[in-house]
């Protein structure tokens, strides 16, 4: 074997770099299968603005980048000139990211705690229970009336969505936590309840706490696309602004640019993941 | 390689851990089962004692009650004739299946009990070095439990139980998932590390061979409920010869007093 060490390894490159080939190629094919299906649907379609083809949609999402728009900074004032696209993004973000950071603060917080302690968890479950199942959309009622719907109603809306699953992920992390490791944990003169938390309860929850928070990415934006949609500044409403105009071509731009800021977020957030859970 | 910083105490008549009339129950499918019953032995200031008897006779749970991990129903336990109230520093706990902390790496499991407050050492990382040193992991200061063997992960457990130079050694079944030949030589370091640092142990096995290998004192345990059937001394030099006569003689008489001489070996 030792002699046919070089030749070995380069046989097993070779498989590696065809398999990726052969699925790279593959996931080339499926968007090429799809891109031709919207093609053929948008040509045969009457009228021709209920269904855009890829190239005016193409056309709608450079276009956006090529105008700009100005935006009210809140809480500063002022206004901001951004290309279009980046100033309704820059938009939704202004409530989307108090609401994501502020909702998995609070669901996280919470989630250790009753996960942890077993006397708050007897006096919330059944509330949690009744709460659980609003969908957080649900709320926009209140979020109208409290706040009005604009960034703070918006951001309020995208907290309740952030801090359910947050808070599932932290408490299902903690409960999770291996007797043994706490055990271990405490014949090495860890004594405080808060200690055993940070310490053991912590790094241990780590894993799902992460999870929770990634999938609630995800999750907060298709909620704060739903808030847009009943009027709060951003994306989402752009989206139902264009398509009052007819304008679905531009409809679908935005539909394109929600998906690739999801996407950057999403692979940012696994890099730092795979960092700090280099353990596992 | 002297781990203890603390002068030799002088001899006494008061035993290092005092176990009396330990009684535990614990509660399993709404059924209250009787773990331990009765219970009584002592340990000396630096014997190595080693706790025998098939597999659930409670002699892990005797282990955790020592450790202050359980509350004995009935009877206490001493150390130093202070009774037990809860885990403490003085006592550090080598488990079965290594309860590493599996986001700490090598250097930071053994650091662990070195962090706490109530531990005073002026150099922490020349101390860790040092343990390292001892069990043999140079090299693997940094590596996470999940790329090491299970021999290499009972080692890091050793040392981070030794770290804050307990007075009391508690081992449950420490090397019950390593494989023979690692066994053995774990035994070697075990016996050299405990040489160097004057610990009592207490370690629980069900292994007859592993008992008389290793101990100053077998206690022998029966099942159901757990007590202890008789204590003996095993009065041979180490290191310990398997084949010898000696050895062979106690491994026998041990597996007569527990009856059943098929199922000792697990």
């Amino acid at each position: 074997m030792s002699i046919h060490t070089e030749h070995g390894t380069d046989t097993a490159a070779d498989t590696w770099y065809e398999a990726d080939l052969r699925r790279y190629l593959r996931g080339v094919g499926g968007l090429t299968v799809f891109l031709a299906v919207w093609w053929t649907g948008a040509a045969i379609t009457q009228p021709s603005y209920l269904l855009p083809g890829p190239a005016e949609s193409a056309q709608a999402f450079i276009e956006l980048f090529a105008t700009t728009t100005d935006i009210p900074l809140p809480l500063l004032g002022g206004t901001l000139t951004l290309p279009t696209a980046l100033a309704h993004l820059t938009q939704t973000l202004f409530h989307y990211v108090p609401g994501l950071l502020l909702g998995s603060a609070c669901g996280i917080g919470l989630g250790l705690a009753m996960g942890w302690s077993g006397r708050l968890d007897d006096w919330l479950q059944p509330l949690i229970r009744v709460l659980r199942p609003i969908p957080p959309l649900a709320w926009i009622v209140f979020a109208i009336v409290w706040f009005g719907i604009h960034h703070t109603g918006a951001a309020f809306i995208v907290f309740i969505g952030a801090f359910w699953i947050n808070f599932y992920g932290a408490y299902g992390g903690v409960e999770g936590v291996d007797g043994e490791l706490t055990d271990a944990a405490a014949t090495l003169g860890v004594e405080r309840d808060l200690s055993m938390l940070k310490l053991v309860a912590l790094p241990s929850a780590a894993p799902q706490i992460l999870t929770g928070f990634r999938t609630s990415i995800g999750r907060c934006w298709m909620i704060v696309v739903g808030a847009e949609l009943f009027g709060a500044p951003g994306v989402g409403y752009e989206i139902i602004n264009a398509s009052n105009n007819l304008a679905m071509d531009t409809s679908v731009a935005y539909m394109l640019l929600i998906s690739l800021a999801f996407l950057c977020m999403d692979v940012g957030f696994r890099l730092f993941e795979r960092r700090i859970l280099a353990w596992r | 390689m002297a781990l203890s910083d603390s002068p030799t105490t002088t001899v006494d008549s008061t035993p290092k851990i005092a176990v009396e009339n330990v009684s535990n129950a614990y509660e399993s499918g709404g059924e209250s089962v009787q773990a331990l019953s009765d219970v009584s032995f002592s340990v000396d200031d630096g014997e190595f004692c080693c706790v025998v008897g098939p597999s659930g006779c409670g002699k892990t749970t005797l282990l955790r009650t020592i450790a202050g991990l359980e509350t004995p129903d009935s009877g206490s336990v001493l150390v130093d004739d202070e009774p037990v109230t809860g885990p403490g520093l003085d006592r550090g706990m080598v488990f079965q299946e290594y309860a590493l902390f599996p986001w700490r790496t090598v250097r930071g499991n053994i650091r662990f009990g070195l962090d706490r407050p109530a531990c005073g050492c002026s150099d922490c990382e020349r101390r860790v070095q040092k343990l390292v040193d001892l069990v043999g992991l140079d090299g693997f200061e940094d590596s996470y439990p999940k790329a090491l063997s299970g021999g290499m992960k009972q080692r890091v457990g050793i040392a981070r139980a030794i770290a804050p130079d307990p007075e009391i050694l508690l081992m449950d079944e420490p090397f019950g998932s390593v494989d023979a030949r690692t066994r053995d030589r774990l035994h070697d370091e075990l016996i050299n590390i405990w040489a160097s640092t004057n610990q009592s142990i207490v370690f629980v096995t069900h292994d007859i061979d592993e008992a008389v290998t290793l101990a100053d004192k077998i206690v022998i345990m029966d099942s159901e409920p757990g007590t202890v059937r008789s204590t003996l001394s095993v009065d041979l030099s180490r290191p310990r010869d398997r084949t010898a006569t000696g050895f062979v003689d106690y491994v026998a008489q041990i597996r007569d007093e527990l009856g059943s001489p098929t199922e000792t070996k697990c």
